[in-house]
């Protein structure tokens, strides 16, 4: 019975945190399917998110949900004069390069943010972040938070948002076509540095948005970002690099994996506790390596 | 040739040391310290320093313009092991005689290894595990109380409110484990069922899986040990997932900062802590140090760490004087073996027992968080014999708040 209801309550829990790790993944796994470039920044983009909600709600009383407003466009600019000034003078230099770039650019952000608001964990009080639904079901008491339900609606609407632009506009057009075959669509008359500059303008806005949504439940602190910038690898890959639907399957999997695993290995033996969180994580991402080395839902395609 | 060049680093650092101390020798006393003025631990680290100017000051002033002039080498840590070890060697190799050795156990530890192989007294101002003060460790001293105390004053609660079983929930770090290990011990000898134990990673944001298995179980007590990012997660979290125990107790450190109350907001209250001083406290002059306090942290509250901060620097002090040389690390080694000083923080005299060495013997004190005219705050209720405020006992579900 413990089993059941610890389980179960697993489950819930694990769906609402592989919400937010699917946002961060999404626009990890964008970036890379269209320009091909890993942003190992990602995780210190979602920290910038983090302090850009926790400055909006110190200076301007912005509640943190009200600071998307504020906060996304904000971001968005952020990532495309970043491109503009910085990625798109390496275009068609090799992978280290890039990767070193991005890198760096993160390194940069998070020393910012460092010498901008120190080391000490930050937090935002609000009342309503402890606030939980009690759903009874067979006796058993089922909480959901209800923070991080509306977390995981709004990356829904977001990722809904991102994936009807894709296909229904003609800005979409232009991106898939830039992922396909640039020079085709170099050729077509689409501008692919710009294509590139908004793309990963979107990468960072789905990155700073998960950190919005992220602080009314935990403290925000410079050093984090290299932890998203993990998770957001292990979705990625898990999913299928450069695949939308990817990213969201692999942030669940990977969010109700890690929960349920700290939830019943306990009660199996109580060494095996919350400390090894990470590890039932990764043993999966072997797992699906192994296996599957493309991701769950990831093609091999061959590049022109 | 990395080894050479090290070797000359070294040596070229030791000599700029003694040539800029040798300049100074005779103008001030100088007594060196560490603590976390940068990194996760910086709030500590904020108070000590506020505690080590405070006694500084007076000491100076006490000392008047003609007298001896005491001076502060402070050296930051950076809430990292080889940052702290790097700022100790930078104290010794500067001919440093007594060097106060801050807050976090994993990095005080190192730090009192290798100033004990040194042969460099260094007094313990607030780290609490057990066995930096165990046999093994010359030349260290410790002015606070090691974790046993922590875990003790919180059981006698448990005792005296009838609490039958607990859940225990402690990161992975030196104290944090230290504390865990007293309140097994404790509850083993007190016959408090354990019905939880678990231990988590720092970085860790999601304890819903742990505390949702505690609340199966069903504990009287739930224990918490952790330091500032973490305290306020876990009560943010317990209420999330309807963690409803008699009474949560929190192993000092995040949960007896003012920043728990501020970020858990009314989370918070009803949660009772160990913590190692309080403005209430009876001892001379403690009113007066705590008014010095909060104008040293700019109106903030002060925590126990800046009244360790200010007694460990009277401590120094007084052995420099005793020993007549702020240099003679023998002379001041000897002279701290022999303190016997009152400090508005406790009295200080460094004693061999149970297992420990030159450990200064004081209790803990235990506060609750209650609201207070519309506020949250730390309210003192433990020792009673100390203090008028009763314990609210038992914890109201979060639900009936």
């Amino acid at each position: 019975m413990e089993f059941f209801s610890q389980g179960l309550q697993g489950l819930i829990d694990g769906l609402l945190t592989g919400g937010v790790y699917a946002m961060i993944g999404a626009g990890m796994s964008l970036i890379f399917g269209v320009m091909r470039v890993v942003n190992f920044g990602h995780g210190d983009f979602v920290i910038l998110g983090m302090y850009a909600a926790f400055a909006s709600n110190q200076y301007l009383k912005l509640d943190p949900y009200v600071s998307l407003l504020v906060v996304l466009p904000l971001a968005f600019v952020f990532g495309f004069v970043l491109h503009r000034a910085i990625l798109a003078k390496l275009l068609g230099a090799n992978d280290q390069t890039t990767k070193l770039a991005t890198l760096g650019l993160g390194l940069i952000a998070t020393n910012l943010v460092l010498l901008q608001f120190g080391t000490e964990p930050k937090t935002v009080y609000t009342e309503y972040a402890t606030n939980a639904w009690r759903i009874p079901l067979f006796g058993l008491e089922l909480r959901i938070s209800e923070v991080r339900f509306y977390a995981v609606i709004i990356t829904a609407l977001l990722i809904f948002g991102l994936n009807m632009m894709l296909y229904r506009t003609e800005l979409g057009r232009a991106i898939r076509a830039t992922a396909q075959n640039r020079l085709g669509a170099e050729l077509q008359g689409v501008d692919t540095k710009k294509i590139y500059a908004i793309v990963y303008g979107i990468g960072v806005v789905l990155a700073a948005a998960a950190g919005v949504l992220l602080l009314p439940l935990l403290s925000a602190t410079p050093t984090l970002g290299s932890v998203f910038t993990n998770k957001s690898f292990v979705v990625t890959i898990l999913g299928g690099l450069g695949s939308l639907p990817g990213a969201i399957g692999g942030g669940l999997i990977l969010g109700v994996v890690e929960s349920l695993g700290s939830s019943l290995f306990p009660l199996m033996n109580s060494h095996f506790g919350a400390n090894y969180r990470d590890a039932y994580g990764l043993i999966i991402f072997l797992i699906v390596l192994l296996f599957r080395p493309e991701g769950l839902f990831g093609r091999t395609v061959k590049r022109v | 040739m990395k080894k050479i060049g090290a070797v000359v680093g070294v040596s070229l650092l030791a000599a700029i040391g003694v040539a800029s101390l040798g300049s100074a020798q005779n103008a001030t006393l100088k007594i060196g310290a560490i603590t976390t003025l940068t990194g996760r631990l910086a709030e500590f680290g904020r108070q000590q320093k506020a505690g080590f100017t405070v006694a500084i000051n007076e000491l100076n002033a006490k000392a008047g313009s003609k007298g001896q002039q005491f001076e502060l080498l402070l050296e930051d840590s950076a809430s990292d092991v080889n940052k702290g070890l790097a700022a100790a060697e930078k104290l010794v190799n500067g001919n440093v005689g007594v060097i106060l050795n801050e807050y976090s156990s994993s990095i005080v530890k190192a730090q009192a290894q290798y100033l004990s192989r040194q042969k460099v007294p260094n007094i313990i101002v607030s780290a609490s595990d057990e066995s930096i003060t165990k046999p093994g460790f010359d030349y260290v001293y410790r002015i606070n109380p090691p974790t046993d105390e922590y875990a003790k004053v919180l059981f006698q609660i448990f005792t005296d409110t009838g609490i039958k079983s607990m859940a225990i929930l402690a990161g992975n770090g030196a104290f944090e484990k230290s504390v865990q290990a007293s309140a097994l011990e404790q509850a083993k000898l007190k016959n408090v069922e354990v019905v939880g134990n678990q231990v988590y990673d720092k970085g860790l944001t999601d304890f819903r899986p742990i505390l949702n298995g505690f609340k199966a179980r069903n504990p009287d007590a739930v224990f918490l040990v952790g330091y500032q990012e973490d305290s306020v997660a876990v009560m943010r979290q317990a209420k999330e997932v309807g963690l409803n125990p008699k009474l949560f107790a929190g192993g000092a450190a995040g949960f007896a900062l003012p920043e728990f109350i501020t970020g858990s907001g009314s989370a918070s209250e009803y949660v009772v802590t160990a913590t190692a001083w309080v403005p209430e406290l009876k001892t001379p002059g403690n009113k007066n140090l705590y008014i010095k306090l909060v104008n040293a942290l700019g109106g903030s509250e002060p925590t126990y760490h800046a009244a360790q901060g200010y007694a460990a620097v009277l401590v120094a002090a007084d052995a420099i004087k005793r020993a007549g040389s702020a240099t003679d690390r023998e002379a001041i080694n000897k002279a701290l073996l022999s303190t016997d000083l009152q400090t508005s923080y406790a009295k200080i005299k460094f004693e061999n027992f149970e297992g420990y060495k030159n450990q200064n013997r004081v209790s803990m004190v235990a506060e609750q968080v209650q609201k207070i005219g519309g506020r949250l705050q730390f309210v003192p209720i433990y020792p009673r014999s100390l203090f008028d405020a009763k314990l609210l006992f038992p914890t109201p579900a979060w639900d009936k708040r």
